[in-house]
C-alpha cells in the first residue's frame, strides 16, 4: 500500500489558534486532524502528520524547511499532501514553501488546495500541483475530496490528463497533446482566422501570459519638499473601529487623523488596535507604531529629512481581501492622496 | 493563372523490368533509376528501398521528402533549381499521390537531418510514415563536411530531386484520378462579390538563417536570405517555386514535399470566394540580424496594408530566434490594422515549464500551436533500420546525443532510443497537417 | 493597492515580510520587515532596539522613494 504524508498548519493540526502561530515544526507518526480525512479518501496510508504554525514558516521559513525535510529524510512516502488552505495567505504561504521543498528534494508528487484569491496560488502553482479550493474550512470535504481524487490517479498509475481537465491551476508547463480527434493545425488556423474576422470568439492554443506590472512611477528629487503618507494593509484602526472595516475579506477602508500626535498611542491607552484577524494581534496592540510606523515618520519630519507627514493614515485590512477589492480601495485611497498634493506613500502589510 | 494539378494515386510501388504507372501500381526500373541518382560524381554508393505504412522500419538522417510530379507542357518541376527558370504555378502539372521520395543518408546526419518511424508507437510523430515511401539512401564525398554539424547536404537533395522528376516522367500521357485546379483572378479583376468578403493574404516565413549560400530555402532557386519580402500567387508555391533547404532543426521543417502540398495554402483555397477573398501569398524569410527581422516584418505589414488584406496567416518554419520574426510579423501586422492568425511551434523545454516562444506580445492573441520542439521521446527497438541508427546520437541531429548526464546516449544498445521531438521529420507539421497541439499540464 | 497608486505615478514603497508576495502582486520598491505580526518592532527587545530598527527600516523606504530603478527592486537593510 503507497504512503503519503500530510502537512497542515497549527489550527487544521488541532494545536490552536493565532495565538500558537509561532508552533515549531513537529512531525507525528500518525493521523492527526484534517489528515484523517485525507487517509479516509485515499487509496494510500497516511502514515505521518507535519505540523507547523503559519508564522514559525513566515518569519523563519529557511529554518522550518530544513527542519521539516530532516523529518522526512528517512521516512518513506509516495505522496504529499499540504493543506488546504483556503483563503488564508500565510498558510498558503506555508503549503507552498514547505511543498516546493519536499518536491525539489524528494521528487514525489505534492498536491494542494488554495483559494484563488489566496496568494500562494501565484507563488506557487508552477512548483506543485495546486487545486482551487473554497473560501473557507466549510469547504474542507469538498477540497480535499479533489486533492486526493487526482492523488489517487496518480498512484494508480493512470494516465494525466491535460490541467484545465484534471482541474488544478495553470502551472506554466506546456507539453504536446495530440488531439483525440485530430483536428488538423489547417482547420484550426481556418476556424480561428474566420472566427477573429468575424469578430466572434475564439480561444488562442498559446495564450499570452498577461505582463502584470505597473510603471514605476518616478522616483522624488527632494524629499524634504514633499508630503509623505502612511497606508497600511495591517488593520490598525481606532479603537472602536468607527468605519466597521472587517477582519478580513475587507471591503472598507478609514482613514486616521494624526497631525497631532508623535506616535499611535495603543490599545490601552484606548487610542489605536488592530481589527485584522490574520495574525496575532498582541504586537500591534501593544504598540501600533510596529505597523504603522508613525513615530518614525514623525522623527524624520523633525529632523527635515521628509517636508511633512501627511495628517491621515489610510488603513484597512489586508487578509481574505481580494485583488479585485483591494484595487478599488486602492484606487479610492489614491484619488485623496492625490487631491490633497500627497507625492509619495508608504505602504506597510503584515 | 490557373494551376490544374492532375493527382495520380499510388497504391502500391514495386521493383520491376521498367518504370511505369499503371492502375496505381508504380513499378521502378531500380537500375535506370540509380543511373540518374549517380549522374552526379559526388554520390559515391546509393541504393533505393520501398517502405510502406505500418512497416517495422525506422530512417535516419533523413534529409528530404519531395513528391514526384511531372510537367505537362515541359520544363523542370523545380525552376531555377533542377533546370531553367519558368513561370510555375500555370498549367498542368501531373503528381503522384499518397507517395514521396525520401533522401537518407548512408551514414553521416547533422543538426538539421531528422527521424522517421514507418511503424509503431513511434509512426504518429510524423507525416511521411502515412505514406508510401521509395527511399534513396546514399553516400556522398562531400567530406568537407562529414562531420560538420551543419551540412549543406547537396549531392543528396539535388539526387532526391532527380529521382522524383525522373519518376514523375512515368505520368508522361497519363489520365489522373482527379484534377485540381487552382485559379484566382488578378486581384484589381475580381468580382464585385468577391472582393467583398474579406480579403486574406498568407504570410509564409521560410528558413534563411544561413548567411553562407547552400543551406537556406530556396525562391525560383534564389537564397531566402538575400530577399526582401515579396508578393507570390499561391499557385507557384503548390508548383514547385520552392524548395526546402538544408538547416532547420527537423520538427519544425517544411520538405519540399511541404511546399509543394502547403495545406494552410490549400485550405484557404476551399474558402476562396464563400467566406474570404484569398489575395495571395507575401513571401517572407527568417534572417538572423535584428535590423533585418525589422526590415522584413515592415515590408510584409506595409504589403499587407496596400494589398487591402483584412486579415493574415502567418506560418514560422522555425523556433529559437526566429520566434522574434514571427512575433514581429505578427505585431508588425495588427498594428497595420490586420488581423492575424499565426501558426507555428512551441519549445517549452523538456520539463515543459520554459517560456513558449522566445519573444511574445499580447497583440499575438490568436496562435495555433502545433507541438512542442523539446517533447522527449522513447521508443522500442525497430526492426529494420535505414540509414544509419547511430547518427541520432554522433552526429548531433538536434534532437538527439550521444551523452546526456540523466538519460545516457540517444540511442541504447538494443537499438531503443531516447530523443527530442525536435529530430522528428518535419514533425510539426507547421505547413498545417499537424493534428497536435500544446496544453497546459 | 501598492499598484493602484503607483498607476497614479506616487511613488509608493511596500513594507512587507513576504516579499515574493510583494513582487508578485506588483510592488516596484519594496523594504522587507522583520515579521508579519510586528513587521517593524520585535516586542522580545528592547524599546531601544525597536525604535532603532523602526526608524532605520522606515529611513532605506524614504531613501527608496528618492531612487531610481528600472525594475522591480527590494532594498537592503543593515538592522
Amino acid at each position: 500500500m503507497s504512503k503519503a504524508i500530510v502537512y497542515l498548519n497549527q489550527f487544521f493540526g488541532q494545536i490552536g489558534g493565532e495565538d500558537v502561530a509561532d508552533h515549531e515544526p513537529e512531525i507525528r507518526d500518525k493521523k492527526v486532524g484534517a489528515a484523517m480525512l485525507y487517509d479516509q479518501l485515499l487509496d494510500a496510508d497516511v502514515t505521518h502528520t507535519i505540523i507547523c504554525g503559519d508564522n514559525f514558516v513566515g518569519s523563519k521559513e529557511e529554518e522550518a524547511i530544513d527542519r521539516i525535510l530532516g523529518f522526512l529524510e528517512d521516512k518513506e512516502f509516495d505522496i504529499f499532501f499540504a493543506g488546504p488552505a483556503f483563503q488564508a495567505g500565510r498558510y498558503g504561504n506555508a503549503c507552498g514553501a514547505i511543498g516546493k521543498a519536499v518536491k525539489e528534494e524528494f521528487d514525489v508528487p505534492v498536491i494542494s488546495s488554495m483559494n484563488e484569491e489566496n496568494p500562494g496560488v501565484d507563488m506557487y502553482k508552477k512548483d506543485i500541483y495546486i487545486f482551487p479550493g473554497g473560501q473557507s474550512a466549510a469547504k474542507m470535504k469538498d477540497d480535499v475530496t479533489k486533492m486526493v481524487e487526482f492523488g489517487n490517479k496518480i498512484l494508480n498509475g493512470e494516465k494525466l490528463l491535460p490541467a484545465e481537465e484534471e482541474g488544478y491551476f495553470i502551472r506554466g508547463i506546456r507539453h504536446q497533446y495530440f488531439l483525440p480527434d485530430e483536428t488538423p493545425a489547417y482547420e484550426r488556423a481556418i476556424d480561428m482566422l474566420l472566427k477573429k474576422i468575424n469578430n466572434e470568439e475564439y480561444v488562442s492554443e498559446l495564450p499570452i501570459p498577461e505582463l502584470d506590472t505597473v510603471k514605476i512611477a518616478d522616483p522624488i528629487e527632494d524629499l524634504s519638499k514633499i508630503t509623505v503618507a502612511l497606508v497600511t494593509s495591517g488593520g490598525i484602526v481606532p479603537i472602536d473601529n468607527p468605519d466597521r472595516i472587517q477582519s478580513a475579506s475587507a471591503t472598507r477602508w478609514g482613514k486616521y487623523y494624526i497631525d497631532d500626535v508623535d506616535q499611535l498611542q495603543n490599545r490601552r491607552q484606548e487610542a489605536f488596535k488592530t481589527i485584522h484577524a490574520g495574525y496575532d494581534p498582541a504586537a500591534a496592540d501593544t504598540d501600533p507604531n510596529r505597523v504603522v510606523p508613525v513615530d518614525a515618520m514623525r522623527k524624520y519630519e523633525e529632523v527635515g529629512k521628509i517636508g511633512k507627514l501627511y495628517k491621515y493614515f489610510y488603513s484597512t485590512v489586508g487578509t481574505g481581501t481580494t485583488q479585485g477589492e483591494a484595487a478599488r480601495m486602492g484606487q479610492e485611497i489614491t484619488e485623496e492622496l492625490l487631491e490633497d498634493g500627497v507625492q509619495a506613500v508608504i505602504l506597510t502589510s503584515t | 493563372m490557373k494551376l490544374e494539378l492532375g493527382n495520380f494515386h499510388v497504391e502500391d510501388i514495386e521493383f520491376g523490368n521498367e518504370t511505369t504507372f499503371n492502375d496505381g501500381l508504380l513499378t521502378i526500373d531500380k537500375e535506370e533509376a540509380l543511373e540518374v541518382v549517380y549522374k552526379d560524381e559526388h554520390i559515391t554508393e546509393a541504393d533505393l528501398k520501398i517502405v510502406k505504412p505500418g512497416d517495422m522500419v525506422r530512417l535516419v538522417p533523413v534529409k528530404e521528402a519531395i513528391e514526384p510530379r511531372y510537367r505537362e507542357e515541359g520544363g523542370p518541376v523545380f525552376p531555377g533549381v533542377t533546370g531553367d527558370l519558368m513561370q510555375a504555378g500555370d498549367g498542368r502539372t501531373l503528381a503522384m499521390k499518397d507517395m514521396s521520395v525520401l533522401v537518407v543518408g548512408k551514414h553521416w546526419g547533422g543538426f538539421q537531418d531528422g527521424l522517421i518511424d514507418m511503424g509503431g508507437e513511434g509512426a504518429k510523430y510524423t507525416y511521411f510514415s502515412q505514406l508510401k515511401n521509395v527511399v534513396l539512401v546514399a553516400d556522398t564525398d562531400e567530406d568537407f563536411e562529414k562531420h560538420e554539424q551543419q551540412k549543406k547536404n547537396r549531392a543528396l537533395r539535388w539526387a532526391g530531386m532527380r529521382l522524383s522528376e525522373y519518376l514523375g516522367k512515368a505520368l508522361k500521357d497519363k489520365e489522373p484520378d482527379e484534377v485540381e485546379t487552382y485559379t484566382l483572378d488578378p486581384i484589381t479583376k475580381r468580382s464585385e462579390e468577391v472582393s467583398e468578403l474579406p480579403s486574406v493574404v498568407m504570410v509564409m516565413q521560410p528558413q534563411s538563417q544561413m548567411e553562407e549560400p547552400g543551406y537556406n530555402d530556396l525562391n525560383y532557386g534564389w537564397d531566402t536570405n538575400n530577399m526582401l519580402p515579396t508578393f507570390m500567387h499561391p499557385n507557384e508555391v503548390l508548383d514547385g517555386a520552392m524548395i526546402s533547404g538544408s538547416f532547420m532543426p527537423c520538427s519544425s521543417k517544411w520538405s519540399t514535399y511541404d511546399m509543394q502540398n502547403f495545406p494552410l495554402i490549400r485550405r484557404l483555397y476551399e474558402e476562396h470566394g464563400e467566406t474570404i477573398n484569398f489575395i495571395g501569398v507575401i513571401m517572407s524569410n527568417l534572417n538572423v540580424a535584428m535590423e533585418q527581422k525589422e526590415r522584413s516584418a515592415q515590408f510584409v505589414a506595409q504589403m499587407a496594408k496596400s494589398l487591402g488584406a483584412d486579415a493574415a496567416l502567418v506560418a514560422e518554419e522555425g523556433y529559437g530566434n526566429p520566434d522574434a520574426d514571427y512575433i514581429g510579423c505578427l505585431v508588425a501586422l495588427e498594428d497595420a490594422g490586420v488581423k492575424t492568425v499565426g501558426v507555428s511551434n512551441e519549445a517549452t523545454g523538456r520539463d515543459g515549464g520554459s517560456q513558449p516562444l522566445v519573444s511574445l506580445d499580447p497583440k499575438a492573441d490568436a496562435l495555433v500551436s502545433t507541438g512542442n520542439v523539446s517533447e522527449l521521446i522513447k521508443l522500442p527497438p525497430m526492426d529494420t533500420v535505414i540509414g544509419e541508427l547511430e547518427a541520432l546520437a554522433r552526429d548531433g541531429l538536434s534532437g538527439g546525443w550521444d551523452d546526456d548526464e540523466v538519460l545516457g546516449s540517444s540511442v541504447k544498445k538494443d537499438g531503443s532510443i531516447v530523443m527530442e521531438n525536435n529530430s522528428m521529420f518535419c514533425g510539426d507539421q507547421i505547413a498545417g497537417w499537424s493534428t497536435k497541439t500544446m496544453k497546459e499540464y | 493597492m501598492v499598484k493602484e497608486i503607483e498607476r497614479a505615478g506616487i511613488p509608493v514603497v511596500q513594507m512587507a515580510n513576504l516579499i515574493p508576495v510583494a513582487k508578485t502582486v506588483g510592488a516596484n520598491r519594496m523594504v522587507p520587515t522583520i515579521s508579519i505580526p510586528y513587521p517593524l518592532g520585535d516586542p522580545s527587545t528592547s524599546e531601544e532596539e525597536q525604535w532603532k530598527l523602526r526608524y532605520h527600516r522606515v529611513g532605506v523606504a524614504l531613501d527608496a522613494l528618492t531612487t531610481d530603478i528600472e525594475e522591480q527592486t527590494v532594498f537592503d537593510v543593515e538592522i
